[in-house]
Order: structure tokens, then C-alpha cells, then sequence
């Protein structure tokens, strides 16, 4: 028995230590840029379970990709899905099994980081010094700035490549023009004149929704409140703010401790109080409801990301909305939240998108790389995000690529499929991109798409990539300090006139006590030891 | 051989010193049948639970826990970092506070029920309320926070809409925690019944006939006849129930959450979830879960013995 016991508990150390025996040393099966034996890696890929959606495991696009691979570099690929809207979950309990594919995409560093600091992952930074030159394509993609992006400043370490966000506009602030004109009321061009007609929609609710009054929705927002309202929040912080507060205060993606930030959030709330916003939002944790009621026609006014009207073809919210009230009825981007000097300032987002790395439990992190170069490539790229014409696409005279609603296994599950093109979100084919963007959503007219890009990108700004190292804070706080953000906000918006203060001023202090000053106060002494620069906002 | 002699013969074998393999050969095969259900407990119960261990070791999940390097502070770090965190402390508190509730408001509900069906006197009528009144519990609690919202939102709500008001049912922490203890009976109220139901029919009816006899009314019947002799019922299910004054149900708080009431609807369960699950502290989710456990557990043998003391028979 006990030679039994020792038997089992000898195997079981084996076992553990395979986990981390991915070493650096140079593959001697790979010659003349291919394998000499058939590899086998698997990859993971997003599962959105759409309606009607083809298989994400299976499907034409993953027969190219499969077959591609297998020609070029004698690499047999397999897909894992995972669900988009518990990837974090997934891959938490993929990496903790053992279990996690080869190639992994996430959005969250810090889950990345946490697994790192556990031995988990694969330090990419040699496999990418020795390989670099059969890299080619994705280096041309990706260039330093996004291989490096993540690399530590001392240890050299590359835990994780980041892919290039290639369309850089975030969000829009979308109005009924078919309500405006009804009224007589011109495109809004400042905060005020924003206002004045959210005003005119809660008085004309008659007029506009006729025996549907009641529902009337002059603007509506979820409880991500920082999303969705961004543009009216950070048009109060100030002009001339300097990067390495942006950077000190830039942990949270949705800007919330920018100085300033809190006074956007007061004038939400004075709209909230004036019966302007979606009294129910709070309620709500799914967009289901207020896609529905966008889509009946019922809502003034919202922001939301550059596109969200535009997006699923036949069933977007601007396809709807001629079904459901008529041909006249559109939202049309605004660009009029302006700042203490008068500008529409945006804070775009940098150049980086999802997080591509390899756990520990890869055996084959050249296989791995070579299938990042290939999703890389140019061609690649714009098969998956164009698919086949006259099925996905039509060719227009001036070379662009308009967009058709496809059908069966041809649906592409992700918008121009960025599931499978994990290197690059956005399109980005090349010199056609501009001309085919504004053709790419089937359901809405050229001139609204291109006037809504346009007015996302305007008068951007991104704040200064600081290479300072791990922020050890971040690390472990991430979801529940989101948690705390999101019902904070939600809080205050919803809060009566007068006690707007409290409200964010104990969520606030709430949040920083549970983490956020910490983070606050390591990147300012990283910052001021790598860089030498303070903030100048305290 | 009759019964009383076999089961007298079985309760000496031990004791009359059988030679261990006398014994052995002679209940072989009962001692094989045990084998497959201890093979069960010892691989999916006992097995994992030496990752426990976890609770005191640094935050490492990829290494068996026995490798992995102690926290630390004599591998009390988790433990101190729990109680240092206030939001472990508020879902502390929350968890107590809504199962407090639960107990005080929901525990006696199912007890009226049974008595009321009890007193029910057509049987078709009684058999059709019961199975109504089962149904809630086979619903989900993602359906039944979906069927809420429906119900009670501020505005969109059909109980607004209806009574033409905006009464923040689901929205003020107070409401929520009426609304979490009310959607919580209706759940599970009809199911609780079944075991009192049981308990009644044991009841002898020469009681109910001899207080009749006696002119005794139909309320003094329930006070003297029935809640006596549900009474050891009563206390086997408050005990057990005391055993989970810390220990909290997910996905209840969790579905029927949403960011106006965080404050009250935070409860461990779901700090655990945020913590190991979603921010991959797996150590740190193991201290709260070990904590959680113990206090249970000695909760339950302290509501046991106080049941003792009061002269009842108590679990075990």
C-alpha cells in the first residue's frame, strides 16, 4: 500500500512539474520554415452563440485558416471555444485545470499577470528573439510597439502580445433626427443645446410617440455608466491636463478618476432628476431592455459605442427603427460635449486590443507563433474580415467592399470576424478600408456611417504610454474595483439633486479604499522613479 | 432465527473478540458494497478537500497545494487580509443580516402553510393547492429575478403601473431585502411544507378524536395536538437551518442584484465568486470559504446541544 501511496504521489509531482517544463530551446523540427513532422496546437476562440450563427469551431473561415496552416507550416490547428461573455471566468478555470489552449485571447491583463506570477505562462520574450525573422508578418502587423508593449523594464519578460486596434473610435452620442425635425429643432451643438432638446423630447412625448407617451425615453443609459456617457464626463476635465496625470489617474478605462470627471456625472444626474433619463437603468444589468425600446422607437437620445445603431445587418437598432416607425426614423451622431476650451475632446483609445499569450502547458510555442504570424498576414486578414464574394461581400467600382447579409455557415459569428483575427480589430485591409468601412453595415446609408466615424475620431487625444513595470495593486483588484465603479456611478446618477455629493463621495472613497489609491499611489512613485515625472493634478 | 435474536447476535459478534479474519470471512461481501460509495466520498469529497490547504499557502493554483511555499504569517496572511478588507466584511455582514432574516420570516411560513393545508377538509381541493404551491420551487432563480424586474421595476413595472406609482420595490436597499425575504418564501414556502406535511400524518387522530370529546375548538386542537407533535420536526429544521447562518446561497443575491443595492445584496458567496473565480485568488477564496465552514459547523453543534439541553432529541 505504501509503495502504492508513493507510486501515486511520485506521478502526481511528475505531472505537476510537465506543467512547467516550456523552457526556452530552439525547435529542431522546424526547418526551412516548416515543419518537418505535422504539429498539433489548439486555439481558442470566442463563442457568442449568436441566432442563427454558424459553428465558431467549424466553419468556413476555419477551414481556410486550418488549411493555410497545414500548407505553410505543417501545423495541425483545433478550436476551443469559449464564451465572450465569460471569458475571463473561462480562462480563469481553463489556466487553473491545466486545461487552457495553446494560443489564448483575453482583455484582462491582470489575469494574465496573476497566472504569470504563479509560472503559468510562457515568457514569449527569447521564442520572439530567436524566430523573429520568420515572423515577418506579424511583426509588419503588430511592430515593436504592441510586441513589447507589455514587456517588464527589468526582467525583459513578454507575457503576452497586444493586438493592434486598428479603428481607434470609441463612442458616439446618437440623436433622433426624424424628432428633431418633427420639432423643428436643429442637430444640438453644445452640452446645452443637448439638453434643451432632451427637454423638448419629455414635453412632446405626445406629439413624438402618440398613445405610447408613457414610454417615452428622452435618453437612456445602462449601469455602465462610465461608457455610456463617456463624452459628457470628460468633457469637464480640463484642457491642458498633463500625461503623467492621465497616466497616475489612467487605471480605470472609463476615466473615472480623471480631475473633473465627477462633474459630468452631476450634470447626468440633474437630467436623471429633470425626468430626462431611463428611470429603470439601474435595474437593468443586460442591454436587452434598452436595445428594445431603442429598437420601438421610444428613445430620444444615448451614447454608446461609434457603430452600436449601425451593428447585425438586418436586425440593427437602425434597421428596427424603419421597420417598427418608419423610413424617416434614424439616429444620427452629434459631436457636442465641449470642454473648458471650447473643444470636443475625446481620450481615444492607444493602439492595443486584446491580449494574446501562450500558458505553460503549451508544448509547441513555435507552432503557436507561426499561427500568430499567419492570422497576421495581409491576405489572411482580409479574407476573414471581407469572407467571399458574393456571399459576404460585393466589390463597388471604386474597389470597395460592400457588405451583404450572409447566410448559413458563410454568417461570420463577430463583426469582420475579429473572433479569429486576433492580431487586429477594426478593418484593415489595406488602401480600401476607408471606402469599404462606410459599406460595411448593410442596414444604414454610407453618409450616417462615415459622419458617425467621423465625429468619434474629432479632436482625439491619447494619452502617453508609460513603461513602468508591473503595478502590483492592479493585479488582484480588477473585477471587484469594475464592480464597485459601475454601482457607484449608478448610485449617483440616480440620487436626488441634493444628495448627489454623498453619493459620490462615499463611492469614491469606498473605491479608493478598496484598492484604487493603492494604485493611484504605485504608479505615481513608478512613475516618478522610472520617469521622473509627477502629476500635477493631487 | 428470529429478528430479535439475529440483531442481538449481530450487536455481540464485536464484542465476544471474533478473530479479525473469522469476522472478515463471515461479511466479506457486505464490506465490498461499501466500497464503491467510500470510493466515492474518498475521490470527490475527501481527495479534494486537501486543497484546502490552499487557504495557507501562497496564491499558487497550478502546483499541488503541499508545494507551494506557506503565506504568510505563519500561514494566517488570507485569513488576516479577509478581515482586513472591508468588503469582506460588509458581505459578512450582509450574508448574516439576510440569512437572520430568512430564519426569523421564513422558517415559521412553512409551518402556518402545513397547518393551514392541514386543516383543509376537501381532499381534491387540498391535493390541487399543494401542487401549486410546489411549482415556484422548480423555477430557477435567474427566471424568477427576470419575472421580478418584470413585476416590480420603478416605472416599467406592471405593480407600478398598475397602482400608478414609482415605488422603488427592487431599487433602495431596504426594499430589496423585503423583496429578496418575500420572492424567497414564494419560492420555496409550498416545497418546505412537504416535510411538516409528513410530520402531521404521524400524528395519531385518537388525540384530535379524544380533544373533541373533550369540546376542545379547532385553534386549541392546533396549539395542544399539532404543533406538539410537529415540535421535534420544528427543532431538526431550525437546527439545520442555524447551520447555514453563514453559509449563503448564490445565485439568490446574485440574480436578484443590481448596482442601486450592492450595499445589502453582497453577500460571501458572491465575494468569493468576484475574488477566486473571476480575480483568480484562489488562496485568499479559500480562507473565507474555511471560515465560512467552521463557523457553520459550530453553529450546528451549538444550536445541537442547546436543543439537547431543552430536552429534545436534536440531529445526532
Amino acid at each position: 500500500m505504501k509503495r502504492f501511496l508513493s507510486l501515486v504521489l511520485a506521478l502526481a509531482l511528475v505531472a505537476a512539474m510537465g506543467i512547467f517544463s516550456t523552457a526556452f530551446a530552439a525547435d529542431d523540427g522546424f526547418v526551412d520554415g516548416k515543419f518537418t513532422e505535422t504539429r498539433h496546437i489548439k486555439v481558442e476562440i470566442f463563442n457568442r452563440n449568436n441566432d442563427g450563427g454558424s459553428d465558431p469551431t467549424n466553419n468556413p473561415f476555419t477551414d481556410y485558416i486550418k488549411q493555410g496552416m497545414l500548407e505553410k507550416y505543417n501545423v495541425e490547428v483545433e478550436y476551443v471555444s469559449v464564451g465572450r461573455w465569460s471569458e475571463v471566468d473561462d480562462i480563469n478555470n481553463l489556466l487553473a485545470t491545466g486545461e487552457a489552449p495553446d494560443i489564448c485571447v483575453t482583455y484582462s491583463y491582470p489575469t494574465i499577470q496573476t497566472f504569470a506570477d504563479m509560472g503559468g505562462i510562457i515568457d514569449l520574450n527569447p521564442w520572439l528573439e530567436e524566430y523573429k525573422d520568420q515572423l515577418g508578418d506579424m511583426w509588419a502587423l503588430l511592430e515593436d510597439y504592441n510586441i513589447y508593449y507589455d514587456q517588464d523594464p527589468e526582467t525583459k519578460t513578454v507575457w503576452a502580445v497586444e493586438a493592434v486596434l486598428a479603428d481607434r473610435a470609441r463612442l458616439n452620442t446618437f440623436i433622433r433626427k426624424d424628432w428633431l425635425d418633427k420639432l423643428g429643432l436643429a442637430l444640438p451643438t453644445t452640452e446645452e443645446e443637448f439638453h434643451d432638446c432632451l427637454v423638448a423630447f419629455r414635453d412632446n412625448a405626445e406629439t413624438l410617440l402618440g398613445a405610447d407617451a408613457d414610454k417615452m425615453v428622452p435618453y437612456s443609459t445602462s449601469t455602465d455608466i462610465g461608457w455610456r456617457n463617456d463624452l459628457l464626463s470628460i468633457s469637464k476635465v480640463a484642457e491642458d491636463i498633463d500625461d503623467a496625470t492621465l497616466y497616475v489617474y489612467g487605471y480605470d478605462d472609463r476615466h473615472m478618476l480623471y480631475p473633473g470627471y465627477k462633474e459630468g456625472i452631476r450634470v447626468l444626474n440633474q437630467w436623471y432628476n429633470e425626468g430626462l433619463v431611463w428611470k429603470d437603468f439601474g435595474l437593468y444589468t443586460d442591454s436587452t431592455a434598452e436595445d428594445d425600446m431603442m429598437k420601438a422607437g421610444y428613445v430620444g437620445a444615448f451614447m454608446h459605442n461609434w457603430d452600436y445603431p449601425f451593428r447585425n445587418n438586418d436586425d440593427s437598432i437602425e434597421a428596427n427603427l424603419v421597420r417598427n416607425v418608419g423610413p424617416d426614423a434614424a439616429f444620427v451622431a452629434v459631436d457636442c460635449f465641449k470642454n473648458d476650451a471650447g473643444i470636443t475632446r475625446k481620450f481615444l483609445a492607444d493602439r492595443v486590443d486584446r491580449k494574446v499569450f501562450f500558458p505553460a502547458t503549451n508544448k509547441e510555442p513555435l507552432a503557436s507563433l507561426l499561427y500568430v504570424n499567419f492570422i497576421s498576414n495581409p491576405d489572411t486578414i482580409k479574407f476573414l474580415q471581407t469572407g467571399k464574394e458574393g456571399v459576404n461581400h460585393e466589390l463597388t467600382e471604386n474597389g470597395a467592399y460592400k457588405t451583404l447579409a450572409a447566410t448559413g455557415d458563410w454568417i461570420m459569428n463577430s463583426g469582420m470576424n475579429i473572433d479569429y483575427t486576433i492580431t487586429v480589430n477594426g478593418l484593415y485591409i489595406g488602401e480600401a478600408t476607408e471606402s469599404s468601412r462606410a459599406l460595411n453595415y448593410s442596414s444604414v446609408p454610407a453618409e450616417i456611417v462615415v459622419g458617425a466615424h467621423e465625429a468619434s475620431i474629432a479632436n482625439g487625444r491619447t494619452a502617453k504610454k508609460y513603461s513602468v513595470g508591473d503595478i502590483v495593486a492592479e493585479t488582484d483588484v480588477g473585477t471587484s474595483l469594475t464592480a464597485k465603479r459601475d454601482a457607484m456611478l449608478t448610485q449617483a446618477v440616480s440620487a436626488s439633486v441634493d444628495q448627489f455629493d454623498a453619493v459620490f463621495d462615499a463611492g469614491m472613497d469606498d473605491y479608493l479604499a478598496s484598492g484604487g489609491q493603492a494604485i493611484i499611489d504605485e504608479r505615481a512613485e513608478k512613475l516618478l522613479a522610472v520617469y521622473g515625472e509627477a502629476p500635477a493634478a493631487k | 432465527m428470529s429478528d430479535v435474536k439475529q440483531a442481538s447476535l449481530n450487536r455481540n459478534i464485536r464484542s465476544q473478540k471474533m478473530p479479525w479474519k473469522v469476522y472478515m470471512r463471515r461479511y466479506w461481501t457486505l464490506y465490498l458494497l461499501l466500497i464503491l460509495p467510500l470510493a466515492f466520498f474518498l475521490v470527490f469529497r475527501y481527495t479534494p478537500m486537501s486543497y484546502i490547504l490552499l487557504a495557507f499557502k501562497k496564491n499558487n493554483i497550478l502546483l499541488p497545494p503541499w508545494q507551494v511555499p506557506w503565506a504568510k504569517n505563519n500561514g494566517f496572511e488570507w485569513f488576516i487580509k479577509a478581515f482586513q478588507d472591508r468588503n469582506f466584511i460588509a458581505a459578512l455582514r450582509n450574508t448574516i443580516f439576510l440569512n437572520l432574516l430568512d430564519l426569523l420570516i421564513g422558517t415559521p411560513m412553512p409551518i402556518i402553510m402545513a397547518l393551514i393545508l392541514n386543516e383543509l377538509a376537501f381532499p381534491k381541493y387540498k391535493r390541487v393547492t399543494q401542487t401549486v404551491l410546489y411549482l415556484p420551487h422548480f423555477l430557477s432563480w435567474v427566471i424568477i429575478s427576470s419575472i421580478s424586474l418584470r413585476l416590480f421595476a420603478t416605472n416599467d413595472g406592471m405593480i407600478n403601473k398598475l397602482m400608478g406609482t414609482s415605488i422603488p420595490f427592487l431599487g433602495t436597499e431596504n426594499n430589496w431585502r423585503a423583496m429578496y425575504i418575500v420572492l424567497g418564501i414564494w419560492k420555496e414556502c409550498g416545497w418546505n411544507t412537504i416535510i411538516y406535511l409528513a410530520a402531521l400524518t404521524g400524528i395519531s387522530p385518537e388525540l384530535y378524536e379524544a380533544a373533541e370529546v373533550d369540546g376542545a375548538s379547532r385553534l386549541q386542537k392546533i396549539w395542544h395536538i399539532t404543533l406538539p407533535g410537529i415540535r421535534s420536526t420544528i427543532i431538526v429544521l431550525l437546527i439545520m437551518n442555524l447551520g447555514h447562518i453563514l453559509g449563503s446561497e448564490f445565485d439568490r443575491p446574485f440574480t436578484l442584484s443590481n448596482p442601486l443595492v450592492v450595499g445589502a445584496s453582497k453577500t460571501i458567496s458572491i465575494f468569493v465568486y468576484e475574488r477566486g473565480i473571476q480575480g483568480s485568488q484562489f488562496s485568499l477564496s479559500t480562507a473565507v470559504g474555511l471560515f465560512q465552514s467552521v463557523v457553520c459547523v459550530i453553529f450546528l453543534l451549538l444550536s445541537n446541544s442547546l436543543a439537547k439541553k431543552f430536552g429534545e432529541r436534536g440531529i445526532w
